[in-house]
């Protein structure tokens, strides 16, 4: 990259620009800064702004795609404090959240520090640990409604070499959550890895040296030096698996269906199905405003344990 | 597999990185048995897709014979030609319109000698935190009421817009925020002076923008088209959402249409068909794997 820097024109006299010409030049970068920026702005504030605002102004009506439509003012928002499929949805992405961020994050962190070291064979380890990630979900989902398919998928041939009973997995309430949880685990940990291995990458070697020359163990060394500069990118790999797990759709909508009864329904699975089979999409809206709100909830309390990491 | 080194200034204080001491051994169990992890289930299904359907009736590892006919007849059972097609349209489009939007918003946002750039810049990294999943319903009924499109008049109304359309495919979901920011962190970095100078020179401003500044930032292109490709190759709510006809689904779709009565699955010829849908984005990524995880990595350190 760095040749290409040189530019090759340089032996053409330069005009040195009078006061004059920078004006109309700053004029001109201007117009054109607006105009490269016009396209992305009209886009997100159709596709983006619109609909947001759209959202909380649909919730508070009874919308569903017919011509008439009244005012509900907050019943949409009462009804759902009664629904019993919301509640459970509610339910259900709060504790697959709860679960799957910690865990995820405390794994891959693990592995992109033993991926840190002098070791062989990083870029074989580090496709191996990204291929979930970039595989569809969809076809994440069909592969694992396979391996835990009761009759002769892999999970029950695994759990037949130690000698344990099959299990239903999916088809069983106890085992389904847990499950998709495990799924969604083993898929989301290939981006947070190779964003603590760069962030790894830029923790001070000099920092490290002489806390290893002033006799601190690994562990020491790890928790005093490599885990405070990690707080911006922990914060970063925090809000986007806050964002992720809520957004969890597909893999649910493949593998269960919600199902068995209701033990698996999410939140984006129930708003899909009252705003786009029940048509109700003020109820619809209604529930994504709790979701929204849920989610900023959920970056508040990140955000605060963050401060609480940084000032101790 | 290619294998990308990493810049070799790592962190790395181990005192002696090459003697075989028993921590590096422990450390190189654990590394492999997860890498095993995250591939067995790969392993699995491209096992899968060979075996007959006598042979998944029970649990074993390989199959009596290596059935190509398998993956001729998954693409029989089902359109998925059409479908890979579809996919395919959706990914080229839908990446050649974020290229160019984003990376026109990422310049003016890093360059342009503009008033409020910093609120400009917050004002798409807050949106960047918008999920897809929490505009559904409000992105349908615009999309939906676009005038002028699928029957509608002027003000939106009496038509279906641009369901069931390319253009609702394609548009909607492409130049997300992220990438305007991406394409912005790369810019930021790039010297001044080198736009004065052709300044100086007589290029116009778009040509700046065109011919100097953008060839610089190659990593960043190749990191967004990757990031797009995928994400448009493996979209599945919103194709789910608003197409209606099997014309324009997409591969997703069709797999998961494939695999939706548990009873009847037929899993070889299901494993075939996502075997077939999942290997160009590894492929894919194989290749630009380099250029991709330096792109992501920008994203979240310098943000």
């Amino acid at each position: 990259m760095s040749t290409t820097l040189e530019r090759p024109a340089l032996d053409t006299p330069r005009k040195v620009p009078t006061a004059k010409d920078t004006g109309t030049l700053l004029k001109g970068q201007k117009r054109t800064g607006w105009a490269l920026l016009a396209p992305a702005l009209l886009h997100s504030a159709i596709f983006i702004v619109i609909p947001v605002v759209a959202v909380l102004v649909l919730s508070l009506t009874d919308y569903s795609f017919g011509d008439t439509w009244s005012w509900v003012g907050f019943g949409n928002y009462a009804d759902l404090a009664r629904d019993v499929d919301f509640l459970a949805s509610l339910w259900h992405t709060v504790l697959y959240a709860i679960v799957v961020i910690p865990i995820s994050m405390a794994i891959a962190l693990a592995v992109a520090v033993g991926l840190n070291q002098k070791i062989r064979g990083l870029g074989f380890f580090r496709t191996a640990f990204y291929i979930p990630t970039v595989t569809a979900t969809v076809a994440i989902a069909t592969i694992w409604l396979w391996i835990y398919n009761p009759g002769s998928g892999l999970a029950n041939g695994f759990l037949s070499l130690f000698g344990f009973a099959p299990n239903r997995w999916l088809a069983d309430p106890a085992t389904a959550l847990p499950s998709l949880m495990v799924v969604g685990i083993w898929q989301g940990l290939g981006t947070k890895i190779i964003i603590y291995l760069a962030a790894l990458q830029g923790v001070s070697r000099d920092l490290l040296e002489s806390a290893d020359l002033d006799g601190a163990s690994r562990w020491q060394r790890f928790v005093n030096v490599t885990w405070p500069s990690l707080g911006p990118v922990q914060f970063f790999v925090l809000i986007t698996s806050i964002v992720g797990t809520f957004q969890v759709f597909d893999l649910v909508y493949v593998m269960t269906r919600g199902g068995p009864g209701s033990d698996t329904r999410v939140l984006v699975l129930d708003i899909y199905q009252n705003a786009f089979q029940d048509l109700k999409l003020g109820y619809a809206s209604a529930e994504t405003v709790i979701m929204m709100i849920v989610i900023a909830a959920f970056i508040g309390v990140g955000r605060l344990l963050q401060r609480a990491d940084t000032n101790d | 597999m290619t294998s990308a080194a990493l810049p070799s200034t790592g962190t790395t204080v181990s005192r002696r990185p090459s003697s075989l001491r028993p921590g590096r051994i422990a450390l190189y169990v654990v590394l492999i048995v997860g890498a095993l992890l995250m591939i067995v289930p790969f392993l699995w299904m491209l096992l899968t897709s060979f075996k007959s359907d006598l042979e998944v009736q029970q649990f074993n590892w390989l199959p009596g014979e290596l059935r190509w006919h398998n993956f001729v007849e998954a693409m029989q059972s089902a359109p998925f030609l059409r479908y890979f097609r579809n996919s395919l349209f959706i990914a080229v489009g839908e990446t050649a319109f974020t290229l160019v939007v984003c990376t026109m918003a990422g310049y003016a946002l890093a360059k342009a000698p503009i008033r409020g750039r910093k609120s400009l810049l917050n004002y798409f990294i807050v949106l960047l935190l918008v999920p897809f999943q929490i505009i559904l319903v409000p992105l349908f009924m615009i999309v939906k009421s676009i005038p002028l499109f699928g029957g509608n008049n002027i003000l939106g109304h009496g038509g279906i817009g641009w369901l069931n359309s390319w253009w609702g495919l394609i548009i909607p979901l492409g130049a997300a925020p992220l990438f305007t920011f991406l394409a912005r962190q790369f810019y930021v970095s790039l010297p001044d002076e080198l736009a004065q100078a052709a300044r100086v020179d007589g290029l116009s401003e778009f040509g700046i923008f065109l011919r100097i500044m953008t060839p610089l930032i190659k990593p960043a292109l190749i990191t967004i088209a990757v990031f797009q490709i995928e994400a448009a190759w493996n979209g599945f709510l919103w194709p789910l959402m608003i197409t209606t006809s099997d014309e324009m689904r997409p591969l997703q779709l069709g797999l998961a249409i494939f695999s939706q009565n548990p009873a009847e699955i037929q899993w070889p010829y299901l494993m075939a068909g996502t075997a077939l849908a999942t290997l160009p984005m590894i492929v894919l990524f194989v290749f630009a794997q380099k250029r991709f995880v330096e792109g992501m990595a920008n994203v979240g350190i310098k943000g």
